[in-house]
C-alpha cells in the first residue's frame, strides 16, 4: 500500500470553477490588488473574528511585513522558537533584528516558562510559533507581552484554523503572519501570504508598504515594498476559504486516530500531550520515535511517506553561525530533532491508509 | 435513524473522551465546550460559535440577543417544527408565518408580502438539510433592515454556492439532537455568528446573565452546552463530512430509481444539501405509508400538521387554507428511511417497497 504526503492532485483534481474565474480574470486584466483581493481579505478576516487582514506574497514577508510595522527595526531583537521552518527566522533577520531563540516544550512549542530570560531591554517583538498548526500557549505569553510591554507578533504561517478556547490563532497578538503555500490547508497555486490584525493603524500602515507606499496613483506616502496577494491566487484563495474547516475536522479526525492507534507504542513512540480545549489544526502530524532514522528508512521501504520537519534546529544551521549559538544550547529542541517524525494524515487518506501507518510504525518496533 | 450503528464505529473514541471529561471534572463549561465552539465555527466558516444545551434554546437566546420581544413580529415558515414558532413565542414576539415553496423551503414573494411595521426579523428554516433562498431573503431583510436568524436547526454541513448555512444571517441555529446529523447523546445545540458582541451576549444569556462569576447584569438562562456532550461531539465531528457524503449518495439513488413514481427532492443550482430527511412527495400518501410498513419499511410525516392548525397557534387567528402549500404538502410529504450505514439491501428494500406500490418495478 502507499500512503503519499503530497495530495495536491487529489485536492485540485476538478479545478474548471476556479479556472474559469481566472479566465474571467483574463477578460477583467485586474491582476493586481483587484476585486477579488478585497473579497478575500474581508472574508479572511471575518472568518478568524479580526478587524483585517491584508494579503501579501508569501508567509515569510507577512511576517517580516507584520514585525517592522509594530516597530521592530536594525539592532532589535526578536524572541522565537528554534525548531520553527527556516522562514520565521529569515523574516527577523530580514527586518534587519536579531533572533533570540527559547527552548521549546514536550508539545514541540516555544516554552512559556523560558521566554522571561530571554527578554532583554533590546526585545522589541515576542514571536511565537503555533508549530504544526498546534496553538501555542497564548495566555501565559500575553501575560508576558503585557508586563513587559513587548509587542507579539504570531507565526500562525502553519496554523489558519486552529483556535484556543473558541478564539482564532492568529487573534491574541498585534498582528499575525499565515501562509497560503501549497501545503497550507488554505493553498492557493503559489507563494502568498496574509497579515491579520485589529489595529486599523497597522492595517492602513501595511496597506500601503506592500503596495510601494502608494496613498494613491502619485503619491507615496512612505518608502514600501511590492508584497501583493495576486487577485489570481485571491480567486482561488476565495473558492477553498469554506472548505478548509471541513478539511481540517478531517485532520483531526485522522491525528485521532493515529493518536489511539500509536498511543500502546509507548515509550517506543511518544505521541505528544493533546491540550483540551484547543483546536490543533495538524498541519503536520508528529510524534517522537525512538530509533527515528531507521524507522523512516523502514517507512519509507513500506511505501509511506514520512517525513522530518525539521532534522536541523535553526541555531545549528550554517546561517545562524554568527549568532553565536552551539549544540547544547537548547536540549529539549535538539532532542526532539533526533526524534521527531512525521507521518501523513492528511484529508485524502482513508482509514485503510491510516491504519497501514500504524501497522508498519507497530511491525517496526516488533522485529 | 441508527444511531447505535454509528456509535459503534466510533465508540472507543467516545468513551475515551468521556474519560477525559471524568478526569478534569469540569462538566460545566468545561475545555471541550470553547473546543467543540471553534471547531464548529469554523466548519461554518464564521469566527463564533456559542454552544447551547438544544436547538430550541440556541433560536430563542439568539432572537432575544437581538433584541427581540415583545410587539415584534418574525417571519418564518408553517411547516417546519414547532420548536421554529415556539422559539418566537417563547421570546414574546409573534411568530408570522409565509407559505413555502414545493422545494418545502420559505417562498421568498410570500415573505416579502408578509412583512409588517413590526417585523423585525426573518427565521428560514433549511428544512431537511436543503438550503433556503438566502439571497432573496437576505435582500428582502436588507430592504427592510430585519435581523436574518437562521434556523439551521436540520442542516449542519449543508451549503448554498460554496457557503455554509448558519453563515449567512445574523445568526445561526442548530440543533444537535440525537436524530440530526450531528448528533450528540442528548440535546445539544449551538448558535453561529459573525458578530463578536452577539457571541459575547449569548455566552452571557445561555449563563443566568453572569458576566464573570458574580455579576447579572440582566436576567438569563441557563441554557449551556454539556461538557460531556461537547467532548463526544468532538470525536464525531471529524466524521460528519463521511457521514454526509454517505447520505448524499443514498439520496442520489432514491432520487434516480424513484423519480418516475414520485416527486423527490433535487439539489437545486448551488444547493448542497445533507438530507437530515429525505422527502418524497406522494399520491395516496397514507396508503403508501402502510404498504411500506407491512414491508418492514418505516416512514414518518415530518410534519403532519401545520403550525398555524396547531392548538397552540390558536390565537394567532389562522385558519385552514391560509397557506395552501403548506397545507397540501402536509397530505403529500412521506420521509423515507436515510442514514449513513443503511445497507445496500435496505435501501433496495426502501425503492421496491414504493415502487410497487405504484405497480412499477426497479430499472436493474
Amino acid at each position: 500500500m502507499r500512503v503519499p504526503y503530497s495530495y495536491l492532485d487529489r485536492q485540485f483534481a476538478e479545478p474548471d470553477a476556479i479556472l474559469a474565474d481566472i479566465r474571467e480574470l483574463v477578460r477583467r486584466g485586474d491582476y493586481t490588488l483587484g476585486a477579488a483581493v478585497g473579497e478575500f481579505e474581508e472574508r479572511y478576516a471575518r472568518m478568524l473574528g479580526a478587524r483585517h487582514a491584508i494579503g501579501v506574497g508569501s508567509g515569510t514577508e507577512a511576517l517580516t511585513l507584520a514585525l517592522q510595522a509594530v516597530g521592530v527595526r536594525p539592532g532589535d531583537e526578536v524572541v522565537t522558537a528554534p525548531n520553527t521552518f527556516i522562514a520565521s527566522v529569515g523574516a527577523i533577520v530580514a527586518a534587519g533584528a536579531r533572533p533570540v531563540f527559547v527552548d521549546v516544550n514536550a508539545e514541540h512549542n516555544i516554552d512559556a516558562a523560558l521566554i522571561e530570560r530571554a527578554v532583554t531591554p533590546r526585545t522589541r517583538a515576542l514571536m511565537p510559533v503555533h508549530l504544526s498548526g498546534n496553538p501555542v500557549d497564548m495566555a501565559a505569553i500575553v501575560e508576558i507581552a503585557q508586563r513587559r510591554r513587548v509587542p507579539i507578533v504570531e507565526d500562525a504561517c502553519q496554523a489558519f484554523t486552529a483556535a484556543i478556547g473558541g478564539r482564532a490563532v492568529g487573534t491574541f497578538g498585534e498582528a499575525a503572519g499565515f501562509s497560503l503555500h501549497p501545503l497550507k490547508p488554505l493553498n492557493v497555486w503559489g507563494d502568498a501570504g496574509m497579515i491579520v490584525t485589529d489595529s486599523d493603524t497597522l492595517a492602513d500602515h501595511l496597506r500601503l508598504r506592500r503596495n510601494h507606499g502608494l496613498r494613491d496613483r502619485d503619491t507615496v506616502e512612505i518608502f514600501g515594498v511590492n508584497s501583493r496577494l495576486d487577485t489570481l491566487q485571491a480567486l482561488v484563495g476565495l473558492h477553498l476559504l469554506d472548505t478548509t474547516g471541513a478539511v481540517t475536522e478531517r485532520r483531526i479526525g485522522h491525528a485521532r486516530r493515529l493518536d489511539a492507534g500509536l498511543a500502546p507504542l509507548a515509550p517506543h513512540i511518544t505521541v505528544p500531550p493533546r491540550r483540551p480545549g484547543v483546536r490543533h489544526a495538524y498541519l503536520t502530524y508528529v510524534v517522537q520515535a525512538q530509533d527515528r532514522d531507521g524507522l523512516v528508512r523502514f517507512l519509507v521501504e513500506r511505501g509511506v511517506e514520512a517525513k522530518v520537519h525539521y532534522p536541523v534546529p535553526v541555531h545549528l544551521q550554517p546561517a545562524a553561525k554568527d549568532l553565536g549559538y552551539k549544540p547544547g544550547d537548547f536540549p529539549v529542541c535538539e532532542r526532539q530533532a533526533r526524534e521527531i517524525v512525521t507521518l501523513p494524515a492528511h484529508q485524502h487518506l482513508t482509514f485503510d491508509q491510516l491504519d497501514y501507518v500504524v501497522e508498519q510504525v507497530t511491525e517496526f518496533y516488533s522485529r | 435513524m441508527a444511531l447505535h450503528l454509528q456509535h459503534r464505529a466510533v465508540r472507543a473514541q467516545l468513551l475515551a473522551a468521556v474519560d477525559r471529561v471524568f478526569e478534569h471534572g469540569q462538566y460545566v463549561l468545561g475545555p471541550e465546550v470553547e473546543e467543540f465552539e471553534s471547531r464548529f465555527a469554523s466548519l461554518c466558516g464564521v469566527p463564533f460559535a456559542v454552544g447551547m444545551s438544544d436547538g430550541t434554546h440556541a433560536l430563542l437566546l439568539a432572537l432575544r440577543a437581538l433584541g427581540i420581544g415583545a410587539g415584534d413580529e418574525v417571519i418564518t415558515a408553517p411547516n417546519s417544527f414547532l420548536a421554529s414558532a415556539a422559539s418566537i413565542a417563547l421570546a414574546g414576539a409573534r411568530p408570522v408565518f409565509a407559505d413555502v415553496r414545493d422545494d418545502l423551503n420559505l417562498d421568498p414573494e410570500q415573505v416579502a408580502a408578509a412583512v409588517s411595521p413590526s417585523t423585525r426579523a426573518i427565521m428560514p428554516v433549511h428544512l431537511t438539510g436543503r438550503p433556503a433562498d438566502m439571497k432573496r431573503i437576505g435582500a428582502i431583510a436588507e430592504r427592510h433592515g430585519l435581523h436574518v436568524v437562521e434556523d439551521a436547526a436540520q442542516a449542519v454541513g449543508a451549503t448554498l454556492d460554496g457557503q455554509a448555512v448558519g453563515s449567512f444571517g445574523a445568526a445561526g441555529c442548530f440543533s444537535l439532537h440525537p436524530l440530526k446529523n450531528l448528533a450528540a447523546c442528548g440535546d445539544a445545540g449551538v448558535v453561529t455568528t459573525s458578530d463578536r458582541k452577539l457571541a459575547d451576549a449569548l455566552r452571557v444569556e445561555r449563563n443566568h446573565g453572569l458576566r464573570g462569576r458574580d455579576d447579572c447584569d440582566a436576567w438569563g438562562y441557563n441554557a449551556r452546552l454539556d461538557t460531556l456532550q461537547a467532548a463526544l461531539l468532538n470525536e464525531k465531528l471529524p466524521y460528519l463530512g463521511r457521514w454526509t457524503a454517505a447520505k448524499r449518495q443514498i439520496a442520489a439513488r432514491y432520487r434516480d430509481a424513484l423519480g418516475d413514481a414520485v416527486a423527490v427532492p433535487e439539489d437545486g443550482p448551488g444547493e448542497h444539501a445533507v438530507y437530515q430527511t429525505f422527502v418524497i412527495r406522494a399520491d395516496r400518501r397514507d396508503d403508501l405509508q402502510r404498504h411500506l410498513a407491512a414491508r418492514g419499511v418505516d416512514s414518518k410525516v415530518h410534519y403532519p400538521t401545520p403550525l398555524h392548525l396547531q392548538e397552540a397557534a390558536a390565537e394567532l387567528g389562522y385558519k385552514r387554507g391560509d397557506f395552501p402549500v403548506t397545507e397540501r404538502l402536509a397530505t403529500e410529504i412521506l420521509s423515507l428511511p436515510i442514514y449513513p450505514e443503511l445497507t445496500e439491501a435496505q435501501q433496495e428494500a426502501v425503492v421496491d417497497g414504493v415502487l410497487s406500490f405504484y405497480g412499477r418495478r426497479a430499472r436493474r
